[in-house]
């Protein structure tokens, strides 16, 4: 649905988009990551029409962006970064006004304005004026916006942006519910954003594509160890000596103590299971077991490994 | 044809939603109702000079050509620097639309609005016609011309206002492009070429508009202020179309 080719843009002489390829399939929901200044912003013009490339190719639904521009666009939804509006419309107006600049006649107008309105959860300011209200509302009627003419193609440039904790969960609801008909591509600097919501992940950092693949398949690439974090019952002795012993074992270190309490970050070759070893050795030297957890990769993890990790570990998951 | 009209609609509703459509509008009528005033009481005199009330208020004054210089520009400056001041810009221009229907939507629009504040002069007429006989046809001509010229200033405004994202740039850019139009009709007098010398008669904007006042269609004057308005527009769909200096 969605296939950009080698696409650039370089500014006097500075690439801030360099040769990015990737494809979206119909009906798939892919988050687009990277900190900011990455290139996402930039990507995102290049494939809405807003800004010419330097070079390469956007085609939505099998047509060229940059050579028919009117038919792309009319698949294509944008809510840019800023969720810029216009303060003296009220917000049925501007959502009428959305579609009509789409294309829909009135018929569709009816129908389309009052569906919207319901799904971004903003029926109750339809009459308020844009400028009065608070930035999650704006957001969502700027999100209302690019959906009111049902596009094929979603694209949104940071749209959980501003929203508060209980707004943020209904718009991923809302994305991930969209992602069933039709196809969305929404670039987010936050980490549990992109996994909550997306089937696939595309890391971008200094205008490259880093990564792409699912969340749970980029955790599995880029482990190098097993960790485990244990937590035991305050006994007089030091314990890591203890487990630095187990079999497998290529560190052990306390992490904290309290009067009651020793946790303990054990980091273990990457093949070898040693929750077992670790459960049996406690019960040997008497050691009263708290918490026994494998610690898996965050998201923050993946994302910090490829944004700073050398060139090896890019191409682990390349 | 749908772009082009939810531009128009959108454009001429946020003039009556602004403020300074408001500004604008009193001191237009301020300020006309005042020159019509004094065009009144000149002409009453006994020593005054043989001429009609409202040929002279079509473009007889210095007054006309002031306000004409500063309204047009204040009616344009908002019309694209301000959809690139707020970012507006990225989700208008990635919608299925031209840069021609939105520069021709926001055009009409600004078009319709300064025809509106014309619209309350038409009292004048009749105020007139209450008291003396009236020639309709210097009339038509005389609004005709303003149109024709507040077309052509409007133009040149809404280019003025894709150069910059600043509003007040735009007005003064706008007003300095007007003042170099109008200038243009100063060059005739001193140009010594009669070729040149015709070139700039025809150019004079009051010259014009004194023709349109005395109820005289002439083509010439109607095709140079068409064929500048659509020059004006074109450049300012072209400068739309290079936003990536944004």
């Amino acid at each position: 649905m969605i296939d950009v080719r080698a696409l650039t843009k370089v500014y006097v002489d500075k690439p801030a988009v360099d040769a990015v390829s990737f494809f979206v399939k119909e009906g798939e929901v892919v988050g687009f990551l990277g900190p900011n200044g990455a290139g996402k912003s930039t990507t995102l013009r290049m494939m809405t029409g807003f800004l010419p490339p330097t070079s390469g190719e956007v085609l939505i639904g099998g047509v060229p962006m940059h050579r028919d521009p009117l038919k792309a666009k009319r698949l294509i939804g944008y809510m840019p970064e800023n969720a810029a509006l216009y303060p003296e419309m009220r917000v049925a107006e501007y959502l009428r006004f959305r579609a009509m600049l789409a294309g829909g006649g009135r018929a569709e107008l009816r129908k389309a304005v009052p569906q919207v309105l319901e799904e971004c959860f903003i029926g109750d300011v339809a009459e308020t004026v844009i400028g009065s209200l608070s930035k999650g509302y704006r957001q969502r009627v700027a999100l209302a916006g690019a959906l009111v003419h049902r596009p094929k193609v979603i694209i949104l440039d940071e749209p959980t942006i501003g929203m508060d904790p209980a707004q943020i969960v209904k718009i991923r609801e809302l994305i991930r519910g969209l992602g069933r008909e039709r196809t969305v591509l929404l670039s987010t600097h936050i980490l549990p954003e992109a996994e909550a919501v997306s089937d696939r992940v595309l890391v971008i950092d200094h205008g490259r594509i880093l990564a792409q693949d699912s969340p749970a398949n980029l955790r599995a690439a880029l482990k190098g160890r097993n960790t485990y974090l244990v937590t035991l019952k305050a006994g007089p002795k030091a314990v890591a000596e203890t487990f630095a012993g187990v079999p497998g074992m290529l560190q052990a270190a306390e992490t904290r103590r309290t009067e009651s309490e020793v946790s303990l970050r054990l980091e273990a070759e990457k093949e070898r299971d040693l929750r077992e070893p670790l459960f049996t050795l406690c019960v040997r030297e008497g050691l009263t077991l708290l918490e026994l957890r494998e610690d898996t990769l965050s998201m923050e993890d993946i994302f910090l490994r490829l944004t700073t990790e050398d060139e090896t570990t890019k191409e682990a998951v390349a | 044809m749908r772009p082009f009209w939810a531009v128009f609609n959108r454009e001429l509703l946020s003039y009556f939603y602004s403020p300074l459509a408001y500004v604008i509008l009193a001191a237009f009528l301020v300020l006309n109702g005042g020159i019509f005033y004094l065009i009144l009481q000149v002409l009453n005199t006994p020593q005054a000079p043989h001429g009609a009330v409202l040929k002279a208020f079509f473009g007889g004054t210095l007054y006309y050509w002031m306000y004409m210089l500063f309204i047009a520009p204040a009616i344009t400056m908002r019309l694209l620097s301000e959809e690139k001041r707020s970012g507006t810009i990225e989700s208008l221009m990635t919608a299925p639309v031209t840069e021609g229907q939105v520069v021709l939507g926001k055009y009409f629009a600004s078009l319709s609005f300064y025809a509106f504040l014309w619209l309350f002069t038409v009292v004048y007429v009749f105020i007139v016609a209450a008291y003396s006989a009236v020639d309709p046809w210097p009339i038509l001509t005389g609004y005709l011309g303003i149109l024709l010229h507040g077309g052509l200033f409007l133009s040149a405004g809404l280019l003025a206002s894709a150069f910059s994202k600043n509003q007040i740039i735009a007005f003064v850019w706008a007003f300095a492009l007007l003042m170099a139009l109008f200038t243009l009709g100063f060059l005739y007098q001193i140009v010594g070429a009669p070729g040149a010398k015709a070139f700039f008669e025809y150019a004079t904007l009051w010259e014009q508009m004194d023709t349109f006042g005395k109820g005289i269609l002439d083509t010439r004057p109607v095709v140079y202020s068409v064929s500048l308005t659509a020059l004006f527009l074109f450049a300012a769909a072209q400068v739309l179309r290079l936003r990536q200096w944004r």
